[in-house]
């Protein structure tokens, strides 16, 4: 564990009633509540774990495993459908137990678990909480029962924190939690623990092409656009309305934030410009993180989905986009330019390899067309022709050179034991190469790229994209054609039942684009027909295998000349694993590629690709994806930053390529590598250059920086959010214990030597009501309670409240009398000031108005100390008065008793403690003695008198 | 010029700010003169009081602030004299309340200005009166005197009281007595015994 986190759990667990600790995303917070584990006692009752995710679940158990001995049993998570008295016996074992706050509050209310046997409660996620929400509840049931077990809330997410108004207070409250903790990633502390010994960090910046700056800038564009529009509307704050906070998912809920009070007043065009932005977030998204031809069907989709209803779509930057992405793929050509376009073409395109399929498409359209007959025949031959581009995502090229260059390093370093590489490469897993990337999606593609060629990967995508197309031309014809189209298609349905659900033709694409791309289509079919035969089991359950351990990171070997036998043992690998999991494959998971069926169809598209490359291998050996098996490639792992596994303290890997840069990783990065600094690390950030991914990641830190800003301003002036109110048992004759529990504070009943109400460590309150008042200063016992009071508290309040049904004052002007009379109540009130300058007088209306003053008085103060509060005024066995500053100094019950012997006055009492050592001397001291101490014959008469006095005896 | 500060220091200083407060003619028991202060009642060496009615801290609620700012801390007792003259009284009077207590003045409430000016009045006429009169009454019967001093011991008894007293026969023996005399006595334990001791042997003052 870093020093930093020992920090925060110290710190944590100084204050009793626990805390909320809000740290940046990324830093260990697993490890934070594993420790909190580790410390807990099962004597003291159960550790109850509330609202963890299941990817938290296996972090804090991961993470206990790594801090704790291996006997130590893991926190149980507690089913919904456990059997109740199955529950009971687990809470009363005092075990650390995960639990839904669905079932402990219930388990609360039906006294199933008693409130006193829960030593503590962890809430995770705490940013989620609202003073509504079940966990606020059950922290109120606890606070009532049990406040002595302490709440310990944790969350990583500043930037939900400071969503809304006070947020953290609010939530705060309603755990009944006091202190704060920030813990931002540039807290002094976290920041030397983390750059001790950096890892070496590489940024490596790749263009984008042209296409996609020309799309970036067009989205740009639109979501401006959009902006200025939502602006016009003047239904919300503009402050925040920038785009660059438009680039986060947290922008919908500033907006809706907003707008939610008056969504039934809005405009559908309001409503819509809300949700473009939306879409334009995805597509800016996208545009880094998809290639082009998935790109191009996703803008595909949406035309078809929401055309007609939005704004954007029908801006002059919406056109570009589509015009762009569209170009990223294909280009239609007039059949007579078409063979100079294609010369001309052949000439720029980097990828020779699909010349050979290029003019068979292109020759191909015209049979094609002519297969599919109808009436497009004749339009088809005014002669568009489809040419394909299949723009490859710059990045791809780069992690290959990349993962070369770092192979060789790598091979440079082991070059003694060349023999054995083969086997060390299969053994050593400290020799991985990390790539982490958003999704499970480019995790595959990536993969692919990496294992195949890029140029393989666009060309499936393409081909996908084209049967895609096949399929919405079909479905528009309805059944007519269906029984004889292909086995192979009905699957296909997924892939575009979503974009294709209102059957409308796409309107601007026109005839001719269509049915070219159609004719490309069934060209495909044809193909994927012929190597039907060519599929088997063994490839089939591969690929299943492949899918299986994906997300969290499995290597590939070197693919070189190992190759082949790798990937036998690979299989037999894979196979035996296959069965426990296939069927979770097969249990609907929606995206259409992950369905089983998906993979069949790219067996067999991979099956085409690799007879092509038997054939074309002979002419152009140097060329295409033969390309990938020239140099060697280090062990890689591919993970989704979106599983949200905790993986780096497993994998080991030397070198981690960050390919989508994600600020949360970073952070895990660097604690990796704080927690292994002898490690060598070295890390890739891959970045787009100039585009909205690196503002992206810029922004987020500084989201997060200015989150952790506006928290640390909120903590300086917080409210106490908790007003807790110890109250003397005596009190509860009067209305006030209950007003002020109305009021929503917390009361304590204790029995309270001094003070009926004690408000803050400083301020104890005497409360009087105006027969009280009267009675209580002709008994002295006013004298006396106010006297302790400020003894032991700064603050000593005397309380004067009136009662609302009787008049509000002591007396009418005309009751006053001309003279200062020593039995008036303003009199006795007045002396009382006098000799007590620091008393504080409240006067109150009524009981309300009462609860309202001790609110407004207990801000900025903190919360009583109950065990305190019971001890003062009660001398211990000894003697001694805690907190009692005069006790350090003075024998206080000598001084009392002096200061209760006749003649002894507040005048002459310290004189005659000057005047002697101690009682015993004062009761030897001649009358002369006295006389000169007390400035007065008489009142040492009196004194001397009453201590010679003969004692009537009972004999 | 020293007559005058002499007859000063039985009068009450009232600052010119207060010029036309009907409270003045209510002050009649004491004296009182004009003078530059900060204070608006300057009741004596460490005392003094501010005057401020609730319609007008409606009208200038930071008023009350300002002032208590002037006071510094020149003063032991700061009185915040209140005059209630509205009817919906709990929103101002909470802020008044709040205000002093932040600001450690003593807030004094009057439904009148013969009452207002009663309060200063008797500030200033008990100045240097003692507590006696609001303390705990001075039983005049022996025992209970001698009682209602050594139960001011914990743990002293009434019961005690009469042991003690028929044992050593006077207050000044009891509190010369020794351990072993004390503890002698039925049903002086030796707790009580201890404490009886250390209450009278121990000095006054602990040497710091």
């Amino acid at each position: 564990m870093l020093p930093f986190q020992g920090l925060i759990v110290s710190d944590l667990l100084d204050d009793p009633n626990g805390g909320l600790v809000v740290l940046s995303s990324g830093l260990p917070l697993p490890s934070l509540v594993a420790s909190l584990l580790l410390l807990h006692d099962a004597s003291a009752g159960s550790l109850l774990l509330l609202s963890a995710s299941d990817t938290q679940k296996s972090a804090i158990s991961a993470a206990l495993r790594r801090y704790g001995q291996p006997d130590l049993p893991l926190p149980f998570d507690i089913p919904g459908d456990l059997p109740s008295h199955n529950r009971t016996a687990l809470y009363a074992s005092g075990a650390a137990l995960f639990v839904t706050p669905r079932v402990l509050v219930a388990d609360l209310l039906t006294s199933r678990v008693p409130p006193s046997s829960i030593a503590a409660l962890v809430v995770l996620n705490a940013h989620r909480l609202s003073d509504t929400s079940t966990e606020a509840f059950i922290a109120r049931i606890l606070r009532d029962h049990s406040p002595s077990s302490p709440i310990h809330a944790f969350s990583d997410r500043p930037q939900a924190m400071v969503a809304g108004f006070a947020k953290a207070e609010r939530i705060m409250k309603s755990l009944f939690v006091r202190r704060l903790h920030l813990w931002p990633r540039f807290h002094v502390l976290v920041s030397t623990d983390l750059e001790r010994a950096p890892p070496e960090v590489l940024d490596v910046r790749v263009p984008m092409t042209p296409a996609m700056i020309g799309i970036q800038a067009a989205v740009l564009g639109s979501m401006d656009a959009c902006l200025k529009e939502l602006r016009r509307t003047n239904k919300v704050d503009v402050e925040d309305l920038t785009v660059e906070n438009g680039l986060f998912k947290s922008f919908d809920e500033i907006v809706r934030r907003q707008l939610d009070p008056i969504w039934h007043t809005l405009g559908k065009k309001t409503k819509q410009l809300v949700s473009d932005l939306k879409t334009l977030r995805k597509l800016l998204d996208y545009l880094v993180r998809y290639d082009a031809v998935t790109y191009l069907k996703y803008l595909d989709t949406l035309r078809v989905s929401e055309g007609v209803r939005s704004v954007w779509i029908f801006a002059d930057s919406s056109y570009k986009i589509f015009e762009l992405a569209k170009k990223r793929v294909y280009q239609m050509v007039r059949e007579d330019g078409t063979k100079i376009s294609v010369d001309t073409k052949s000439a720029t395109r980097k990828r020779k390899v699909n010349n050979e399929n290029k003019k068979e498409t292109g020759s191909g359209t015209g049979a094609s067309s002519a297969i599919e007959t109808n009436g497009s025949k004749v339009d088809t031959k005014a002669g568009v022709v489809l040419e394909e581009f299949l723009e490859e995502a710059p990045k791809w090229k780069v992690l290959r050179e990349l993962l070369e260059e770092i192979e060789e390093e790598r091979r440079k370093g082991i070059q003694p034991k060349e023999g054995e590489m083969v086997a060390e490469d299969a053994g050593d897993l400290s020799e991985i190469v990390l790539v982490a990337c958003k999704d499970e999606r480019s995790c595959m593609q990536l993969e692919d790229c990496i294992s195949r060629s890029p140029q393989q990967v666009m060309r499936e995508e393409w081909e996908k994209y084209l049967l895609g197309k096949v399929e919405l031309h079909s479905l528009r014809k309805r059944n007519k054609k269906r029984s004889q189209e292909p086995k192979g298609f009905g699957v296909l349905d997924g892939v575009v039942a979503a974009g294709s659900s209102d059957n409308s033709e796409p309107s601007s694409i026109s005839k001719y684009e269509n049915d070219a791309l159609l004719a490309a289509a069934s060209e495909i079919n044809i193909l994927s027909k012929e190597v039907d035969f060519g599929d088997n089991p063994q490839s089939e359950s591969r690929m299943k295998g492949f899918r299986k351990t994906r997300g969290k990171g499995r290597s590939r070997k070197g693919l070189s000349k190992t190759q082949l036998p790798e990937a036998k043992s690979y299989q037999i690998d894979n196979n035996d694993k296959n069965e426990k999991t296939s069927s979770k494959h097969e249990g609907g998971h929606s995206d259409p590629e992950r369905k089983s069926p998906g993979s069949y169809q790219e067996n067999n598209l991979e099956n085409i690709c690799i007879e092509k490359d038997l054939i074309q291998g002979h002419k152009e050996e140097s060329h295409g994806s033969t390309l990938n098996h020239i140099k060697p490639l280090p062990p890689v792992q591919f993970y989704a930053l979106d599983s949200d596994q905790h993986i780096l303290d497993v994998l080991n890997p030397f070198v981690i390529i960050v390919y989508h840069p994600d600020m949360t990783f970073v952070r895990e990065i660097e604690v990796y590598k704080a927690e292994n600094p002898s490690k060598k690390l070295k890390v890739y950030f891959l970045f787009y250059e100039d585009s909205a991914e690196v503002q992206k990641f810029e922004a987020s830190i500084r989201r997060e920086n200015s989150a952790f800003e506006s928290l640390i301003r909120q903590k300086s002036l917080m409210m106490i959010p908790v007003d807790q109110v110890i109250v003397d048992m005596r009190e509860f004759m009067s209305s006030l214990p209950n007003v002020l529990h109305l009021k929503g504070m917390h009361v304590i009943p204790v029995t309270l030597e001094v003070g009926d109400y004690i408000l803050s460590p400083q301020i104890c309150v005497e409360r009087k009501s105006i027969a009280d008042l009267f009675q209580s200063f002709a008994s002295g016992r006013l004298y006396h309670q106010v006297e302790t009071m400020s003894r032991y508290y700064r603050m000593p309040v005397l309380l004067i409240e009136f009662s609302q049904d009787k008049s509000f004052s002591f007396q009418s002007a005309s009751d006053i009398g001309d003279d200062v009379s020593p039995t008036s109540i303003i009199s006795k009130l007045s002396l009382l000031v006098l000799h007590f300058p620091r008393l504080r007088l409240v006067w109150s209306r009524n009981v309300h108005a009462t609860a309202e003053i001790f609110s407004s008085l207990k801000q900025n103060q903190d919360e009583p100390d109950e065990s305190k509060a019971i001890r003062v005024g009660v001398p211990s066995e000894d003697g001694v008065v805690e907190n009692d500053v005069r006790a350090e100094n003075y024998n206080t019950s000598a001084i009392e008793f002096l200061r209760r012997l006749p003649g002894v006055t507040d005048a002459n009492y310290r004189a005659l403690m000057d005047g002697c050592k101690n009682l015993a001397e004062l009761a030897l001291l001649p009358i002369e003695r006295l006389t000169e101490l007390m400035g007065g014959q008489k009142a040492a008469r009196m004194l001397k008198e009453f201590l010679d006095a003969k004692c009537p005896t009972l004999l | 010029s020293a007559s005058t500060s002499g007859q000063n220091r039985n009068a009450i200083l009232v600052s010119h700010r207060q010029k036309g407060n009907p409270l003045l003619k209510h002050l009649r028991n004491v004296r009182w003169t004009f003078a530059d202060v900060v204070c608006d009642y300057l009741l004596g060496q460490s005392s003094c009081a501010l005057y401020i009615s609730l319609r007008y801290h409606l009208l200038h609620p930071d008023y009350l602030y300002y002032r208590i700012r002037e006071l510094q801390r020149n003063f032991k007792l700061r009185v915040v004299l209140c005059h209630v003259d509205v009817e919906d009284v709990a929103k101002p009077l909470l802020e008044v309340t709040r205000t002093t207590m932040l600001h450690d003045c003593t807030l004094l409430c009057g439904w009148s200005f013969e009452e207002c000016g009663r309060y200063l009045e008797t500030l200033k006429v008990y100045e240097n009166k003692p507590s006696d009169s609001i303390r705990e009454q001075m039983h005049s019967d022996y025992l209970s005197r001698l009682t209602h001093a050594l139960t001011s011991i914990r743990h002293v008894n009434k019961t005690d009281v009469v042991t003690l007293g028929s044992a050593f026969g006077s207050l000044s023996h009891v509190m010369d007595a020794s351990m072993e005399d004390l503890a002698r006595c039925p049903g002086i334990g030796e707790r009580k015994v201890k404490r009886l001791y250390d209450t009278f042997h121990e000095p006054f003052r602990h040497v710091s």
